[in-house]
């Protein structure tokens, strides 16, 4: 498989810190892929996913990305991915189709184009019959199937998620799972990022493990947990992160 | 422009889905311009209405209490109140307990008193001539009036109504010598043809206010407050909009439009140009309000300025003030508390120094120099030059100098935090 994000040498230290976030991370994320990024709190997650998102820059080192063929630009880089915060970074005050219809005219979706798509995503995440109701007025599992909506508004061929099913019922974890995987299977590489190792366990087929900005292990999960001789993803990432408090 | 008006699309159903923001925006400034309007315009009133509602007890038993009190009244600068019973004692109560600010009391040996004067004084000056022998002194009595007034009365207001007083008095005292001096000379009167130029040939004062439009516009509680509180209620849009920043900052609205291929320009740019329509609609709604409502009510109707580009200019000026504050303490606001708290604090205080509430030019000079760094001062400067002063671009020159300096400064702290916050 090609590689749509490479990282070299990545190191990153933000302004008024004294030790580096993340230093020396090197790996690259195949097309297709469903990464998983784990550690423990202050490993470095969100600055790895926000430099890979390009919502901050690295201190040293490179990240190339492409599109399977060729480097691409910023700009073009940000047609393709997805971004699913953790926070609900919508408008609640307005209705999902509202939501959409404002971001997906951000990313320069044609108007016929986006209705269509916008019915389309609020029918698969169960959102269609609260189309035009004010989110503020969702339960949390409604919330974060409309962020995770925005977030694919514009079909992203790389997809960012962290915590994409935080704080949410079975069964919309349920829903939301489903649907990442049925991306995937369209081609879609999925970062994401989870406390909840069982859900990680089934959905990422490689992860990358992170510990006080260094990079632990970046492998096939099945291979690394044979390699360890670990009975599951958790008892990996005990054993390699150790017991201990990080915060 | 499609991204655009998304935007100013998106921002517009934000903002009225904010029912409080909508209400401190429109419903305050309406409702306050009304109360302070109705307030002010009586003390206006009284400064400006060359009419000044004064109680006259007259106890003389003679002539010229009536003749002093008529002519008080004939000068049109005061509306006479005859009360003669009352004493001394209850015209003090009267003052307190009534609206009426100021009373005159007479004595009853007014007129022999002002007589006697008269006589003496024109007894002396005739035996100065040598006209008539040397007559002996006889003493004389201070000839006393007494001004009551409520003690609310300013002490430059009381000294120049006192002055108008003695000025009539000094009119009366003035005739009455002089037909003394034709009496003593054995006329029965003064003739008639020296009686017109003793007293008609008075020097005119013209009165010309320093305008340079033809219209002659009078600040009155109505030209006041409808601009002040106008601005007022732009610079009350800092709840809303500041507010508004914060939670898409907090919220994590902004970090998802970074990872969006569309300029954090843009986003700004929507919200300058919704607030922009909010700040010109408020200023109509109470600009229009003067105009039609007020004189409905008794209220002096707002009389709109020649210039009206450069009353267009100003209200732009402002309204880019107002909202280059508001998205100021947006962006260093760490809550959506210390938006709302810092920012209404502020405006009031810098509305209070600023001559919102009361005009820059009755405060002290050192407040009148702290005043000049409110932004809602200069807002409000510009109003005057345009309503009171003509509207010439060569007195708004400063105002829209300063205004513009103000809205640069704010905006290079706005880009400044958002480039430290990555968001540029």
């Amino acid at each position: 498989m090609t590689s749509v994000i490479e990282l070299h040498s990545v190191s990153k230290k933000y302004a008024k810190s004294t030790r580096f976030s993340l230093e020396d991370i090197s790996f690259s994320i195949k097309k297709g892929e469903k990464l998983g990024v784990f550690g423990p709190n202050g490993a470095g997650k969100t600055t790895l996913m926000s430099i890979l998102c390009r919502i901050i820059s690295e201190t040293t080192g490179e990240v190339t990305y492409s599109d399977g063929n060729k480097n691409i630009s910023n700009k073009a880089f940000l047609h393709t991915i997805g971004y699913v915060p953790q926070d609900f970074s919508f408008y609640p005050e307005l209705s999902p189709y509202q939501n959409l219809r404002y971001f997906g005219t951000l990313y320069a979706i044609p108007k016929i184009e986006l209705n269509t798509r916008i019915e389309e995503l609020l029918s698969v995440l169960g959102l269609h019959h609260v189309m035009h109701k004010k989110i503020e007025t969702f339960s949390g599992g409604m919330k974060r199937r409309v962020n995770l909506a925005i977030g694919i508004i514009n079909n992203p061929s790389i997809l960012f998620l962290d915590e994409p099913t935080v704080g949410v019922d079975v069964q919309s974890k349920n829903a939301i799972m489903a649907y990442l995987e049925e991306l995937n299977k369209k081609g879609t590489t999925i970062i994401y990022t989870s406390h909840h190792m069982n859900e990680a366990e089934e959905f990422c087929d490689t992860i990358v493990l992170l510990d006080q900005g260094k990079l632990i292990v970046h492998d096939d999960l099945k291979s690394l947990i044979k390699q360890y001789n670990s009975t599951d993803l958790q008892a990996l990432f005990l054993q390699l992160t150790g017991i201990e408090y990080r915060d | 422009m499609r991204k655009l008006f998304a935007s100013i699309h998106k921002e517009f159903l934000l903002l009225i889905n904010d029912k409080v923001g909508l209400l401190l925006m429109f419903m305050m400034p309406i409702l306050l311009v009304f109360i302070i309007t109705i307030v002010q315009d009586s003390t206006f009133k009284l400064v400006n209405d060359n009419n000044i509602e004064i109680i006259v007890v007259n106890k003389d038993k003679g002539g010229l209490g009536d003749s002093l009190s008529n002519l008080l009244a004939s000068s049109g600068a005061f509306k006479i109140t005859d009360r003669n019973k009352l004493s001394q004692k209850n015209i003090e109560k009267t003052l307190l307990g009534d609206d009426n600010l100021l009373a005159l009391w007479i004595p009853e040996n007014f007129s022999k008193q002002l007589t006697e004067k008269a006589k003496s004084v024109s007894t002396e000056m005739l035996s100065e001539f040598e006209i008539i022998d040397k007559a002996s002194e006889v003493p004389q009595n201070p000839t006393k009036i007494i001004l009551y007034y409520d003690p609310i009365l300013q002490d430059n207001f009381r000294n120049s109504i006192s002055g108008s007083i003695r000025s009539f008095l000094g009119a009366l005292e003035n005739r009455l010598m002089i037909e003394q001096l034709y009496e003593e000379m054995g006329f029965d009167e003064i003739p008639e043809k020296m009686e017109d130029k003793f007293f008609s040939n008075q020097v005119q004062i013209d009165q010309i206010s320093a305008n340079s439009s033809t219209g002659q516009a009078i600040p009155n509680s109505t030209q006041h407050n409808v601009p002040a509180w106008s601005i007022f209620a732009m610079f009350f849009m800092v709840i809303s909009l500041g507010s508004n920043i914060v939670k898409e900052r907090l919220s994590g609205s902004f970090v998802r439009l970074q990872t969006i291929p569309s300029s954090f320009s843009l986003v700004l740019l929507s919200k300058m140009c919704t607030y922009l329509f909010v700040a010109l609609l408020q200023l109509t709604v109470i600009f229009a309000l003067g105009k039609f409502v007020f004189p409905l009510i008794g209220l002096p109707t707002l009389s709109l300025p020649s210039n009206i580009l450069g009353l267009f200019v100003i209200s732009i000026l402002s309204a880019f003030s107002a909202i280059s504050f508001a998205m100021l303490v947006g962006t260093y606001a760490k809550t959506n508390e210390q938006a709302n708290g810092f920012g209404a604090i502020t405006i009031i205080i810098l509305a209070a120094i600023g001559g919102i509430w009361v005009p820059t030019f009755v405060m002290p000079s050192y407040m009148q120099v702290i005043g000049n760094i409110s932004p809602l001062h200069w807002c409000l400067e510009g109003y005057y030059t345009l309503f009171l002063k003509g509207g010439d671009w060569y007195l708004l020159a400063p105002t829209i100098l300063f205004l513009i300096l103000f809205i640069l400064a704010c905006q290079i702290l706005i880009y400044s935090k958002l480039k430290i916050q990555n968001y540029i």
